[in-house]
């Protein structure tokens, strides 16, 4: 009987070695381990054993029973693991270069650098302002210190409407309401389309984007304008930035500025943005005109303060290397495509 | 406006200062330049020299032999020059010498050798007349470097004119002087002038001024003197170039004259024919006129136009130009000198109106000094008589002042100047400051009282402020150390309206693929005609450049279609978006409304206008999902309003019971008009109204323990049912355990069903309570199928 056993697990072991598929793991189990399979019929028929060697057969059938069972787990697991190699090395090769179909979009130059300065200025303080973009002659001249037949309407060419109003030439259009609005101190911009009336060429559009700001408080003085600008503007092109200001004449502000930057593009060496200026004429700004205070019904012996204007359509330009402004309302996909998302 | 440095250095001691960086100093302090020219540089070694004589030259009919004497050397030239003539004195290029740039060597002009050539006035860079050579005065010395005698050597610089536009004291050389003595801290040296007093005895000249309006006369202040005996007829040398060098044309003494007072003081002044012109009434027109002024032109004057009258006749349109018929000419010999103050929004009107930027226009409507007219005729006189020295005035200073400025006393005190400035400056430096700038100040402590000079007194100067500027830019704006200041930084409300738009379009660019465009804010009146879009009338513009685009847009739409018409020229399919203004105008109401609107516009070759429409449903119903956490209701609009929609597939976007805009198949006769191949669908929605709504709440709701059932059912209804007829029962119905219920599929098929379709709707029912019993879920399904076979939608049995 032993003997019997001891063949038994060679006959199995060599069959094992034989087996191709799990189908050809399950007949070895019936063979062995089935309900008439050798060792379990060895089993079964242990009380036919002489007593004196029932239990060393018993014990004996039973490891052999353990033994086959591992061996069959074992080499299932073995099929199973060249099962997953097979799979993987019929599978189907990806080409990873095929274009796949971009359902991406994009967003326009002007939005993509309006939104990144509205969240500079609201982290600091800043409320954000839309003004209208039909305004009287009023909010557009007058209450910016331009009466009527004032030269400086002159830098203004003005699409005027028939119902007297005008399309705004300049975002400072929306000054006087958001005085009148917000009193002071006061902390806001305000982006938005405006309007000339000339004719288009590269650098000439009769429809581009300004962002205009003021910041009203107690003792603000030339001074904290550098201040204030320096820091603006170094996080508007993500780097230090060097200023400098000229006088400059805006009806609106007294003293008035042309605020330079030394060329971030070239730090002042020369190059095409600069036109080999180093510096950049980027943003007219000064100290609030005590009229212009005044009619936004707030008080220039207590309060002072300073606007500032910057070119959304400019900055958008040198942003993404633009040339012809007209691209900017050219409409034309091929060229705004370009653009994404941020 | 162009700036001589040699006219500047008549009043101002520049040696030893580097003009360049003078000039950027200027930038930095007063006013923005625009460009410098160096002239004369690229002149050298040219000489006097004299024609000996004038020979033929064979097989020419233009060119002249001539014989030249340099005071060293007798040499041949060959000229072609028409004025040459035997012992003429002349600007002489040798060879060797630079002209133009151009090194100037020997020649051959038809087979003769040329030594050398006679300049024009021109090719000498003086002037754009290239007619003759020059022929210079008899005491020329041979030999002499010609730029002794002619000042060709200048640098000029030009300012932008618009940043002296507060500034008329700086629109002629001496206020340009003065800026830079402040700047370099050098003298400002006295204007040599006539002393018209010597006159007061002589007979005063008759001068009328109308005076309509007391409070604001058209005419301040009107002077003139008469000279005679003029018997010069061209201006020196010194003057014909600065004039050039500064823009203007030399014409004859006088009117030279006129334009470098002119371009020297910064006041205009006319200068009349005397035996045309001996008193002058100044009124308005009392009727519209013609007249012809002195460039020939005949001109359209308007009733109440400001002139200079002869006795009745007019003979020049106040502050902007004379008459032709009263012009000075060669042939006059005496002079009626107009230097007179007029009303600078009179002057701009009548200069707008025609027209007629003159460069006397251009500084009156900066408001001038009248305080100037005496000083221009005294710098007048004093010129003239160097240029001429025979001549006589014959005349008393005649001056009608009808209306100084008034006189600007400004207090300050330096705690306030440091304040504004965010620095403290010594009381010596401001005071300096001012004094350079003619202020008249008085100190007393801290305190400082300021007079404003006159020519500074008329706009540009009134208050603190302005003292403010005139301190801190001549100290230097560079030389202000940029400091903070603690102000109070508060959160900042955010704006509903302006994140749902930057909301929207982000999502319309990430999740739909479109792009954001920018267009104009008017109809393109021509594309309209081309597609046939119609438009409804709407608010004006009344001077555009584009006659044609004058009409504001009331709709978003015809924008988007003219970006699509424009893109599918280059692409089979083109999304595009924007969020802009639309206006809406009554014409009964003054103001327009003004609305801020989404357009979409989209077209494609590949989908169908279902599948357009349905993702354009898909879109409106994202934005207003994530935004407002809202349901949109559509609405098949009965009757559209404009023709670019389609008369059946137009569908109006409702939330919360008001119209937020629509989705529409573009009309089959645009579409075509654009693109025959291709669907377009338009989406207009009113972005202001939807951003000011109120965000729904969002509720959660607990997930039952007890399982849910499903169950399908299959209605087969008349084909034109809508989806939400079939919501409407089942929300009737009133299931109690119902949770959800979506929709599987739309089934239609024109054999089978004919007029019919199958909608499969898959209910999802369940109990907080217990797990329902089975008859509870057939209770339901009968519930619903009641409903609905009362509206005749019917399961398929």
């Amino acid at each position: 009987m032993e003997e019997k056993i001891t063949l038994l697990k060679e006959k199995v072991v060599a069959k094992m070695k034989e087996v191709r598929t799990t189908a050809d793991v399950e007949n070895i189990r019936v063979e062995y381990l089935g309900k008439k399979g050798e060792v379990i019929e060895i089993l079964k028929n242990l009380k036919n054993v002489e007593a004196s060697k029932r239990k060393e057969v018993g014990e004996k059938a039973n490891i052999l029973r353990v033994e086959i069972v591992k061996m069959i787990e074992d080499k299932k697991l073995e099929l199973k693991e060249k099962e997953y190699e097979e799979q993987i090395n019929n599978s189907e090769k990806i080409d990873i270069t095929v274009p796949v179909q971009d359902k991406i979009g994009s967003l326009h130059p002007i939005t993509i650098v309006q939104k990144e300065l509205e969240d500079i200025f609201t982290g600091m303080g800043f409320t954000v302002e839309d003004g209208n973009e039909v305004e009287t002659e009023y909010n557009n001249f007058e209450a910016v210190n331009v009466p009527k037949y004032h030269p400086a309407r002159d830098m203004q060419d003005t699409f005027w409407l028939e119902n007297g109003e005008l399309l705004k030439t300049q975002t400072s259009a929306a000054q006087n309401k958001i005085m009148l609005k917000y009193g002071a101190p006061l902390k806001a911009i305000f982006p938005g389309r405006c309007f000339r009336n000339e004719a288009l060429d590269a650098s000439h559009e009769n429809t581009f984007f300004q962002m205009e700001g003021m910041m009203i408080d107690k003792n603000v003085s030339i001074s904290n304008l550098i201040y204030f600008m320096k820091t603006l503007l170094s996080e508007i092109f993500k780097k230090d930035i060097e200023v400098r200001l000229r006088p400059g004449y805006f009806p609106f502000v007294e003293p008035g500025f042309e605020l330079d930057i030394k060329c971030p593009y070239c730090d002042g060496k020369g190059c095409k943005v600069c036109k080999n200026g180093s510096w950049i004429e980027l943003c007219p700004c000064g100290m609030i005109h005590p009229n212009v205070l005044k009619m936004g019904g707030i008080d220039p012996e207590e309060y002072s303060g300073f606007a500032f204007g910057l070119g959304l359509s400019r900055l958008a330009m040198m942003k993404y290397n633009i040339n012809d402004l007209r691209a900017l309302n050219s409409c034309d996909v091929r060229i705004l495509k370009q653009m994404n998302i941020k | 406006m162009y700036i001589s440095i040699n006219w500047i250095k008549d009043f101002v001691d520049l040696d030893g200062i580097d003009v360049e960086k003078l000039i950027y100093k200027f930038t930095m302090s007063t006013a923005e330049v625009e460009g410098i020219t160096k002239y004369g540089q690229n002149i050298n070694g040219v000489i006097v020299a004299q024609i000996l004589s004038v020979d033929e030259v064979e097989n020419s009919k233009k060119l002249h032999k001539l014989m030249v004497d340099t005071g060293k050397e007798k040499l041949q030239v060959i000229c072609g020059a028409p004025n040459v003539k035997v012992g003429a004195k002349v600007a002489f290029a040798q060879v060797g010498s630079t002209v133009d740039g151009q090194k100037i060597g020997q020649a051959t002009l038809a087979g003769q050798v040329s030594n050398g050539m006679c300049l024009s006035e021109k090719e000498l860079g003086v002037s754009d007349d290239h007619s003759g050579i020059i022929i210079l005065d008899d005491d020329a010395k041979l030999g002499e470097d010609i730029k002794n005698i002619i000042p060709v050597d200048d640098v000029i610089y030009e300012v932008d004119n618009k940043s002296l536009t507060n500034r008329p004291d700086l629109w002629g050389h001496y206020g340009i002087a003065r800026e830079i003595a402040t700047i370099t801290g050098r003298k400002l040296k006295p204007l040599d002038i006539e002393d018209l007093k010597m006159y007061n005895e002589l007979e005063k000249l008759s001068i009328g001024v109308e005076v309509d309006d007391d409070n604001n006369p058209l005419c301040l202040r009107y002077s003139a003197m008469r000279v005679e005996n003029v018997t010069k007829k061209q201006a020196s040398w010194k003057m014909r170039v600065r004039l050039y060098y500064c823009g203007m044309r030399s014409i004859n003494l006088l009117a030279d004259m006129t334009n470098y007072i002119m371009l020297e003081l910064g006041q205009p002044m006319h200068a009349f024919d005397e035996k045309i012109v001996n008193s002058v009434n100044v009124r308005t027109l009392k009727e519209d006129s013609k007249f012809t002024t002195l460039d020939g032109q005949e001109r359209n004057l308007d009733k109440g136009t400001l002139m200079i009258c002869h006795e009745d006749e007019p003979v020049a349109i106040a502050g902007v130009m004379g008459g032709l018929d009263s012009e000075i000419t060669d042939s006059t010999t005496s002079l009626f000198l107009e230097s007179a103050n007029f009303d600078a929004v009179a002057i701009r009107k009548t200069a707008s109106k025609l027209d007629l930027r003159t460069d006397a226009a251009a500084r009156y409507e900066k408001t001038l000094d009248p305080e100037l007219t005496e000083l221009a005729i005294a710098r007048f006189i004093k010129v003239l008589r160097e240029e001429d020295s025979g001549i006589k005035v014959t005349s008393a200073f005649s001056d009608v002042y009808i209306s100084k400025y008034p006189h600007i006393t400004i207090h300050i005190d330096k705690d306030y100047i440091d304040r504004s400035i965010g620095k403290e400056l010594s009381m010596d430096e401001i005071t300096t400051t001012l004094t350079n700038l003619e202020y008249d100040i008085k100190v007393d402590g801290k305190n400082i009282t300021i007079e404003v000079p006159t020519f500074r007194a008329t706009k540009d100067v009134s208050q603190k402020a302005d003292i403010i500027e005139e301190i801190a830019r001549i100290h230097g704006y560079d030389n202000i150390e940029p400091k903070t200041n603690l102000w109070k930084i508060s959160p900042v409300p955010k704006d509903p309206v302006r994140e749902l738009e930057y909301a929207s379009k982000e999502l319309l660019a990430t999740k739909y693929g479109m792009s954001e465009i920018h267009s104009y804010v008017w109809y393109n009146t021509e594309l309209n005609q081309e597609l046939g879009i119609k438009v409804r009338d709407n608010l004006k513009i009344t001077n555009g450049i584009v006659k044609l685009d004058n009409t504001l847009r009331r709709e978003m739409a015809p924008t988007m279609l003219y970006a699509i018409n424009k893109n599918l020229k280059y692409m089979p399919e083109c999304k595009v978006f924007e969020v802009a203004r639309t206006f809406d105008y009554e014409f009964d109401g003054k103001d327009a409304k003004e609305y801020k609107v989404l357009g979409i516009g989209m077209a494609s070759t590949k989908q169908s206008e279902k599948e357009l429409v349905y993702e354009a449903k898909s879109a409106v119903d994202s934005i207003i999902k994530i935004n407002k956490n809202m349901d949109v209701r559509y609405e098949n609009i009965e009757k559209v309003e404009n023709n670019w929609m389609h008369p059946v597939n137009s569908f109006s976007i409702i939330v919360n019971n008001t119209n937020l805009g629509y989705i529409s198949i573009v009309h089959p006769k645009i579409k075509d008009a654009i693109n025959s191949k291709s669907a377009i669908v338009v989406v207009e929605l009113r972005i202001d109204l939807l951003g000011e709504m109120a965000k729904t709440d969002i509720s959660y709701k607990e997930i039952s323990k007890y399982q849910n059932v499903t169950f399908d059912l299959s209605l087969i209804v008349s084909k034109d049912t809508k989806y939400s007829e079939i919501e409407d029962v089942i929300k009737s119905a009133n299931m109690e355990y119902l949770i959800s219920y979506n929709l599987i599929d739309i089934y239609e098929n024109a054999e089978k069903l004919k007029d019919k379709k199958t909608v499969t709707i898959r209910f999802t029912i369940g109990s907080y309570t217990n797990t329902l019993t089975k008859e509870q879920i057939d209770g339901q399904r009968e519930k619903v199928l009641a409903a609905l076979k009362a509206n005749n939608m019917n399961i398929n049995e």
